[in-house]
């Protein structure tokens, strides 16, 4: 393998970052408010939710991902593929994330809700200021768990014909026919990308597990 | 031009649809009793006397549980015949879903198995029980009771992922539609469709699930 | 599970609505003219991204072959950017029914039934489909394919000829793309494959003097395709293809691609219109 095949490798590399950080970031922002519909106490909101999320964990990504590729473009949204894809993403991990994160909100003692409504403190500084900084820790560890399964499942916007890392392999190893070695390769790009991500989510969760006992 | 949508290709292709829904249930059948097998087995590795053997299940763990299910089943379907080693998209699929479970089944299960007490054990063996009745009795089945809801939603997912091996040609849901797909170009009315198929398949996965769970770890235990 | 509470009114305004919306919608969306193409300044073309020599990126990411040579040539001809959309082989046809792309030049051959859901231009190269499989390997007739496994990228030419001339019973296997198809021979998964004209090429590449072509199906042309309907960028294509054969352009760029001469073309294929009717 040379050194243009394995720059190409790269190259593929940054669009699996880049598809994973705009997936968890947009996701971040729509799962925070899905988790706050859900445990809001509005029945009408907490069963749409609970909806969206059951939709989102109960396909495989791949078919949320056509789904979105082609739909979009059906009710008249004509977007770059990149863009279609980072939007199905997005939509896949607000539905995990804002479910990992209304159980750490759940997670956080009623008391403290209490306490905070006896000092009739509004809904959003209670949040804000009392129960997100409480449960974001709570959930830190399957948030971290979380990222690493989006990076992992980027791969499969090479099915729609996205050229992320994966798709860059497949590509490469066409052209060199060293599968052995490109997939190789490809493997230990995504394991650098994840592993120190699952240490730190490990390490977190132990360090946790030590703080409750 | 308009576009409006069209769903006799889909209803044309029903039969083939549900019969391929029958191969989605055979692989994800399939990975998860290899799953369960690989998790049992790299849990007892995992605590064995022999330390390059630990090493070797946690580094099993690691690798697997941090690169892509995509890229595993490449590896095995297109890398590993140059080994010597050719298998069918199906045996491929079915172990490849299998070593992907299998590492996160060996780190829920070990979970479940930390959660029982060292007394209990010691307690066990006092008892005059033998080391496995141990692990059958006293180990493995309070700690499957732990770990069932993790087993499970572990297992959803695995039925979920089964439609990524429509990428090696297996027989599935997934490579069935894009079958019907390819013949009507009515991309979105298939996957859509499908996407409804796989809502169903696994919530009968996850009542089936729950069933076992009601069936033998209800509590009293006998 | 109740929501909301449909009343026969509501029932009536949704299913109106939701037959009408795909309609509306789409109508504004998805017309392309050439006239929107240059005030956008930009032309997006559909193409496959791993089938040297027609349309393949290269190591350094960047998309070439006889397709993109076409691409660049008709974004020059409107005087717009040219932004190529790779596309898996399965993925062509719905990526531009569905809006993606304004034109596939994607190695897109002509055939009837798929002249039913795209417009196609006047042919621009030709193409033979083939199986192809190690020298080795006895194939004479079609019936000798029964007794093989054969690959074929999904819902490409390839798997239309296989699965048509195959006995009863063939193993296919179906791949995302070339490139799986090409591998999956390659590492023995599968003992023939359904070929375009260059495959045993690239698989004598790998392993020279190993494959050859078994049997030839079918002579293929290739063209341009839009949406249906879509009257002027399919008129402005076919005026675009005249051109650059008659001023040597498409001669320079098969040479270049394909190493062969530029091919006679057919005024007309069998249920393939060129023209919007």
């Amino acid at each position: 393998m040379g050194a243009n095949e394995f720059l190409f490798l790269l190259t593929g590399l940054k669009w699996t970052v880049l598809l994973s950080i705009v997936g968890f970031i947009g996701g971040g922002v729509f799962g925070l408010a899905i988790a706050l519909a859900r445990t809001s106490g509005r029945p009408l909101l907490e069963r749409i939710t609970a909806g969206y999320i059951a939709l989102f964990q109960g396909t495989p990504l791949l078919m949320q991902l056509f789904v979105v590729y082609y739909g979009l473009a059906l009710v008249g949204l004509k977007l770059d593929a990149w863009v279609a894809v980072a939007i199905g993403f997005t939509l896949h991990a607000s539905a995990y994330l804002g479910e990992i994160w209304r159980g750490s909100i759940e997670a956080v003692p009623k008391g403290q809700t209490e306490a905070a409504k006896a000092l009739s403190l509004h809904y959003v500084w209670r949040m804000k200021d009392v129960i997100l900084p409480q449960a974001i820790r709570i959930s830190l560890p399957a948030t971290i768990g979380f990222l690493v399964q989006l990076i992992k499942g980027t791969s499969l916007a090479a099915i729609v014909g996205f050229t992320e890392l994966t798709r860059a392999g497949n590509i490469v190893s066409n052209q060199i026919f060293q599968p052995l070695l490109v997939f190789g390769i490809v493997g230990a790009l995504y394991f650098l990308l994840c592993w120190p991500l699952s240490l730190y989510g490990s390490h977190l969760e132990r360090r946790m597990a030590i703080a409750t006992r | 031009m308009n576009y409006t949508l069209d769903f006799t290709p889909v209803i044309e292709g029903m039969p083939a649809l549900l019969m391929a829904c029958l191969g989605t249930f055979g692989l994800a059948l399939g990975g998860m009793a290899l799953a369960i097998v690989i998790g049992v087995g790299g849990v007892i590795l995992r605590d064995s006397k022999i330390a390059p053997v630990r090493w070797l299940v946690k580094a099993f763990v690691e690798l697997i549980r941090n690169t892509p299910f995509l890229v595993q089943i490449f590896f095995i379907y297109f890398a590993l015949p140059l080994a010597g080693v050719r298998l069918d998209p199906t045996p491929t699929a079915i172990i490849a879903l299998g070593i992907n479970g299998g590492a996160y089944a060996i780190e829920i299960i070990r979970g479940g198995v930390q959660s029982i007490g060292k007394g209990q054990i010691e307690a066990g063996l006092a008892l005059g029980l033998h080391k496995a009745q141990v692990f059958r009795l006293i180990v493995l089945k309070p700690a499957l009771r732990a770990i069932f809801p993790s087993l499970t939603s572990q297992f959803v997912l695995l039925t979920l992922t089964t439609s990524v091996a429509s990428a090696i040609s297996a027989y599935e849901l997934t490579s069935v539609a894009q079958r019907i797909e390819s013949d009507s170009f009515r991309s979105f009315e298939v996957y859509g469709t499908i996407t409804l198929f796989y809502l169903v398949i696994s919530w009968v996965m996850m009542r089936f699930f729950a069933a076992i769970s009601t069936r033998y770890f209800s509590y009293p235990v006998k | 599970m109740s929501i909301f509470k449909p009343t026969r009114r509501s029932l009536l305004v949704t299913g109106a609505v939701s037959l009408a919306m795909p309609a509306v919608l789409t109508r504004a969306a998805f017309a392309t003219t050439p006239d929107e193409i240059k005030k956008r300044g930009k032309v997006i073309v559909g193409i496959q991204g791993d089938n040297p020599p027609f349309g393949f990126v290269n190591t350094s990411g960047k998309q070439e072959g006889l397709d993109a040579a076409m691409g660049e040539l008709f974004a020059k001809e409107l005087g717009v950017q040219v932004e190529f959309t790779p596309l898996a082989v399965a993925n062509r046809i719905p990526a531009l029914t569905a809006g993606r792309v304004d034109v596939l030049f994607a190695t897109m051959a002509m055939l009837p039934e798929r002249a039913k859901a795209v417009q196609y231009s006047k042919p621009y190269a030709a193409n033979y489909i083939t199986l192809v499989a190690a020298k080795s390997t006895v194939v004479k007739t079609n019936a000798d394919m029964g007794k093989l496994v054969i690959g074929v990228p999904r819902s490409s030419t390839q798997d239309t000829q296989i699965t048509k001339n195959a006995p009863e019973g063939t193993t296919i296997r179906r791949y995302d793309d070339d490139a799986a198809t090409l591998q999956a021979l390659l590492s023995g998964q599968v003992q023939a494959v359904g070929a375009n004209m260059f495959y045993v090429q690239r698989l004598n590449a790998q392993k020279p003097d190993t494959f050859e072509d078994k049997l030839e199906f079918q002579r293929l042309y290739n063209g341009a395709c839009t949406r249906l309907g879509e009257k002027e960028i399919n008129a402005t294509l076919n005026s675009f293809i005249d051109k650059i054969k008659a001023n040597g352009e498409l001669a320079k760029a098969y040479a270049t691609w394909m190493k062969v001469p530029l091919p006679e073309f057919p005024a007309s294929v069998e249920g393939v219109p060129f023209v919007v009717s």
